[in-house]
């Protein structure tokens, strides 16, 4: 017998509709708030990106504290600024933030190269010729000293490159070499004096650029690190000699010491900064952007020859230079072995030397150069040394640091973003 | 045939006419409130439209050229009429400030956009 129950039908019925209205007010909510959550997202990316931009279009001296602006003086368009001196480079941090929600990256930035100054060699005028012999190659534009540039027999062998000796625009170099940014000097100089906690035992340490700088003291005691990676927004000081092995691990991190020794065979991207002596070994590789600097603002009565010495077959990717403040007798010097490469820029304050098969793919400044045999130091040579600007990349940035580069401002290098 | 008594082998039973009644009543009051909230849920729904000229917005903003950034304009792009404002950003002539909004048929604001981007700029 069947039962009529029209009661218990409609409660069957009501929690049907029920289910389905339910579902349709949850699937409502969802869609909204992923949706808003969306919006939110693109409205921070929006405001990031205005963010990196104000930063590449401001002064040096803005935002080195942290800023928190409203960009358009409407709601949810804050960001929070803040660029960060790092080494020859310039580190910036951009948060955009809006309720919970914040996004940021971080960014390295550096500047384009100034095309109109823009040369394989600068040389001061020192009132004498520069010699050139053998395998000598310059490709580029050229400053060169008013006595100009002539073949020359050494070794027993003659010229062998091409006839025109510079293969590019042969210009006047001036008595003094165009100055290094005393700004950026004294920022660089700064960080030799700097304290920080003493070192651990470790053997990976990753520091955000979000974050305050990591600093590692050795302070007095000579220190050499192995098996270790360090990442990131680190800063070692020593102020006596650090010694850096092949199995260090080093990236974007900076190095103040009083002498840095690299061991052979080392492969990183770094900044090493030293006031007394930089020795890399044989076979090592600085990735770009890296940079090996002497900076020496004090000299002493009996100070060493500041010098930067790199092993044969070597290939640094960005910056080496020296520069010291008021030098003694001994000048500072870079010394280049067989078969190194640099890809980006070298300045040298006073003088070079380079051995055979020398590479440089980029532009150096210098006072004159050395060339030594086994009987005979040559003084303002190039035997058998490549200098060449236009294999340079034409996405090659470099530092305001260095002349020849503009004030314009790029981003170098992603590190951080969420 | 006619007149033939009908005979039926099973009893029904039937529901009282409060039952019905009853029955009624609710069914009548879920429809309403299923129906209430069906259309809350319609009304509150975001309009595609907006989605769709905030999305047009973007791919403005991400096409647009250093040409672009010397001169206010009013395009139409589909359904929508795109009003560009171009400003050098706080007294900053390298940077500059472009609002971008978004309009319907009936000239209503569906969207707007605003960025920092820097001229000349080919990263």
């Amino acid at each position: 017998m069947l039962r009529a129950s029209a009661l218990y039908l409609v409660i069957v019925i009501a929690l049907v509709i029920g289910v389905i209205c339910s579902s349709l007010v949850v699937v409502a909510y969802f869609y909204r708030a992923e949706y808003q959550k969306k919006c939110r997202y693109d409205k921070l990316s929006h405001n990031l990106l205005s963010g990196v931009n104000l930063l590449l279009t401001t002064p040096d001296a803005a935002y080195l504290q942290q800023t928190k602006i409203s960009l358009f003086g409407a709601e949810a368009d804050s960001v929070a600024l803040q660029i960060i001196a790092w080494g020859i480079y310039d580190i910036g941090v951009v948060k955009a933030f809006t309720q919970q929600d914040t996004i940021y990256k971080a960014f390295s930035i550096a500047n384009p190269v100034d095309s109109g100054k823009w040369a394989a060699l600068y040389i001061a005028d020192d009132d004498r010729p520069l010699s050139v012999s053998g395998k000598t190659r310059i490709e580029g534009n050229a400053f060169l000293p008013k006595a100009g540039i002539q073949t020359a027999y050494v070794d027993n062998k003659a010229y062998e490159g091409d006839k025109r000796l510079v293969l590019g625009k042969k210009l006047t170099s001036e008595k003094k070499l165009p100055s290094l940014d005393a700004a950026r000097l004294d920022a660089l100089d700064h960080y030799f004096s700097v304290q920080g906690d003493k070192p651990a035992s470790m053997d990976s340490l990753t520091q955000s650029f979000l974050k305050p700088t990591k600093i590692l003291d050795f302070k007095n005691k000579p220190y050499t690190l192995n098996n270790l990676s360090l990442k990131g927004n680190i800063l070692l000081h020593s102020d006596t000699t650090l010694t850096i092995d092949s199995t260090t691990k080093l990236d974007n991190i900076l190095v103040f010491a009083k002498a840095i020794i690299v061991k052979e065979g080392f492969n990183g991207k770094c900044q090493l900064f030293a006031s007394d002596s930089i020795a890399v070994g044989k076979n090592c590789r600085f990735n770009y952007p890296s940079c090996l600097g002497i900076v020496r603002s004090k000299t002493a009565a009996f100070s060493l020859q500041a010098k930067i010495t790199v092993g044969e077959t070597s290939t640094i990717s960005g910056t080496v230079f020296t520069w010291e403040k008021s030098p003694g007798e001994i000048k500072p010097i870079i010394r280049l072995s067989k078969k190194d490469t640099v890809r980006g820029q070298i300045y040298s304050q006073h003088g070079i030397a380079f051995k055979d098969g020398c590479v440089v793919y980029g532009s150096l400044y210098t006072k004159y150069f050395l060339y030594q045999n086994s009987f005979t130091l040559y003084e303002n040579y190039l035997i058998n040394v490549e200098l060449n600007s236009r294999q340079l990349s034409s996405y090659y940035m470099g530092s305001n640091l260095l002349p020849a580069i503009s004030k314009k401002k790029k981003i170098l290098q992603w590190l951080e973003e969420n | 045939m006619a007149g033939r008594k009908l005979r039926i082998a099973t009893r029904v039973k039937a529901s009282t006419i409060l039952e019905v009644v009853v029955s009624m009543v609710i069914i009548i009051a879920v429809f309403g409130v299923a129906m209430m909230i069906y259309a809350n849920v319609t009304r509150m729904s975001l309009s595609g439209q907006k989605i769709k000229a905030q999305a047009v917005l973007s791919q403005v903003m991400k096409n647009m050229g250093s040409a672009e950034l010397s001169s206010n304009q009013e395009s139409v792009i589909g359904d929508f009429t795109v009003e560009r404002s171009v400003k050098p950003y706080d007294g900053n002539n390298n940077l500059i400030e472009v609002d971008l909004k978004a309009y319907d048929k009936n000239h209503i604001p569906l969207a707007e956009l605003h960025q920092l981007i820097i001229p000349n700029n080919d990263q």
